[in-house]
């Protein structure tokens, strides 16, 4: 007598998955037949209660449209990836506003210190939105030539006059406003989970344009000529004390958020945390001569945007009060919303897995954005209108 | 099922990579896509995690990933990720509601009664699936949706001959999870 088929074996006769000498074996054995017929109810059982997730009818994207919107994904992903490169050059950290708000979309609401990070501006009264195709860096922020001589053109060029240092905690919204200088605004019926305030920074940035002329025509982009009057102009920018309000379960200031698998990770351990920044203008003073614009509009150029569109944008932003703050072009979407008694900016990053949001807005002289993860954009809107 | 022949992405590979991942996607992505809308019953949000796998797998493959068995790989991520949904409370209450909506939509002739009888049924089949050992789950989800034993074994690294045996063991634990979870109720 032929050795009994084990359990798996008469399982597998039941999905025809078994060899032929084997189900010789069943047909000749009373006692396998036994056993495989009590397999077989469960087996039918199973099958029965399965079958309800068979779906009557099959439905959801081709193939090829899944693809497309697969590509716009990576791309929504990569721009996202190389913003936070480019911002987290030295130079753009101490000389970026945008940073702030890069900062609060992309790393996470305002763990960092917000205060020491802003870019040459003269005093902010508006904030305009800008959407830039960050991947056309892809070669300043590396770690090639380029990239090293990218580095050394702002290490060389910014002098910090005055450390922000690390942020000091508040207990409450009048010791930050006597911390900070100025008057520190909570919504209403909201307790906030930490206050921090990070202290004052200035620096000087002395411009060299032959190096920065270098470097364009190094990224083939000779087309782009650095005005006369950027040669030797000396920058400073005075930035005021900064302070940052936390809301639900945030992580300490300082904290380190970097990269998708991080992103996931943040999103987990904080999924209630909103940050509301608020920061006075910084002030920036440079040589009257100094072509902001054209500079501007070769910013704007290199990063992507054609000749036409910067010469339009540039010739309609007034550079003495407006912050230009730059996202990212596919990974970002914008709208203009009344907020606080203003008109704000509501930047979103509708990204599968970590969705942000960040309003922006300027009352005042004081530059507000309260960003958080996921989709509900709207408490941001309820909190503006609540501040007091 | 096929190997996926990726090695690291450098620059003067982007190409071959980038056309690599897109026969894959075209071949993978209608059965990745089935097997979640069956388990997930959100035609909406089996698409989001399908991509989600298949954005995985991109990720993966910026990394020395050779003899990758990309259909495997991307069924047991898909399923992972399907479990993972289904185990959230606040995704399984919007199953209820926008699953229902489908069961209604897809329904031509059954009553009311009989979609929502069969939508219970939908729900509990789904929470006893979350529940059991992820192996087990992704074994049964992956048979019933019909896989030949070789193809299953293929997705989870097993062998063909293998695949009796831990089905006999699946059954009786989904047995199992599903009187226990009946008597909750």
């Amino acid at each position: 007598m032929e050795k009994h088929l084990t359990d798996g074996e008469l399982r597998a006769s039941l999905d025809g998955e078994l060899e032929t000498k084997q189900l010789h074996h069943i047909e000749a054995c009373t006692s396998c037949q036994a056993r495989q017929a009590q397999l077989r109810v469960k087996y039918f059982e199973t099958g029965r209660l399965l079958s309800f997730l068979t779906p009557a009818k099959q439905t959801g994207p081709s193939a090829q449209k899944a693809w497309e919107r697969f590509l716009r994904e990576i791309k929504q992903q990569k721009e996202y990836s190389m913003t936070k490169r480019w911002f987290s050059i030295p130079l753009v950290r101490f000389g970026s506003m945008a940073l702030i708000v890069l900062a609060l979309i992309l790393a996470f609401p305002g763990t960092r210190a917000l205060a020491g990070e802003l870019l040459n501006l003269f005093r902010v009264q508006q904030v305009q939105v800008v959407s830039v195709d960050f991947t056309g860096l892809e070669q300043l922020t590396g770690d090639g030539a380029l990239g090293n001589q990218f580095t050394e053109l702002i290490s060389s060029s910014v002098n910090m006059q005055q450390e922000p240092g690390e942020p000091l905690a508040a207990a409450n919204a009048d010791e930050a406003s006597q911390l900070a200088g100025f008057n520190v605004r909570i919504p209403a019926g909201m307790t906030p989970s930490q206050i921090n305030v990070t202290n004052a920074a200035a620096f000087n940035m002395t411009l060299d344009r032959a190096k920065a002329q270098a470097l364009l025509d190094e990224t083939g982009r000779s087309d782009l000529v650095l005005p006369a009057s950027v040669d030797g102009a000396e920058i400073s920018v005075n930035i005021p004390a900064s302070v940052s309000i936390a809301f639900g379960t945030c992580p300490k200031p300082g904290s380190e958020v970097s990269g998708n698998t991080e992103q996931s990770t943040t999103q987990r351990l904080y999924p209630d945390c909103i940050i509301l920044a608020q920061i006075p203008s910084p002030i920036v003073n440079a040589p009257a001569d100094l072509d902001i614009e054209a500079l501007a509009r070769i910013g704007l150029e290199f990063t992507g945007m054609s000749r036409e569109e910067a010469v339009e944008l540039t010739s309609t932003v007034n550079w003495t009060s407006t912050l230009l703050v730059p996202i990212p072009r596919n990974a970002t979407t914008q709208e203009q919303v009344s907020v606080d008694g203003v008109t704000g900016t509501l930047i979103q990053r509708p990204y599968i897995e970590n969705p942000q949001f960040a309003l922006l807005w300027v009352r005042d002289g004081i530059i507000y954005a309260i960003s958080g993860l996921g989709l509900n954009s709207q408490k941001a809107i309820e909190m503006a209108n609540s501040l007091p | 099922m096929k190997r996926l022949k990726i090695k690291t992405a450098e620059t003067a590979q982007d190409e071959s990579r980038s056309a690599e991942l897109e026969r894959l996607f075209l071949e993978h992505w209608a059965s990745v896509y089935r097997v979640l809308y069956r388990l997930v019953g959100d035609p909406a949000e089996a698409e989001d995690l399908a991509l989600e796998a298949f954005l995985r797998l991109y990720r993966q493959t910026e990394k020395q990933m050779d003899g990758i068995n990309a259909g495997g790989w991307l069924y047991r991520v898909a399923i992972r990720l399907g479990l993972h949904s289904i185990r959230s409370w606040k995704r399984r209450e919007h199953y209820e509601l926008t699953a229902g909506r489908y069961a209604l939509e897809e329904s031509e002739q059954s009553s009311p009664a009989d979609i929502l009888a069969q939508e219970e049924q939908r729900q509990q089949v789904r929470l006893v699936l979350s529940r059991m050992n992820e192996r087990q789950s992704q074994i049964l989800i992956l048979r019933h949706s019909g896989l030949s034993y070789k193809e299953v074994a293929g997705a989870l690294n097993l062998t063909p001959g293998s695949i009796g045996p831990l089905l006999v063991r699946a059954e009786r634990e989904f047995e199992k999870q599903y009187r226990a979870l009946a008597q909750e109720e």
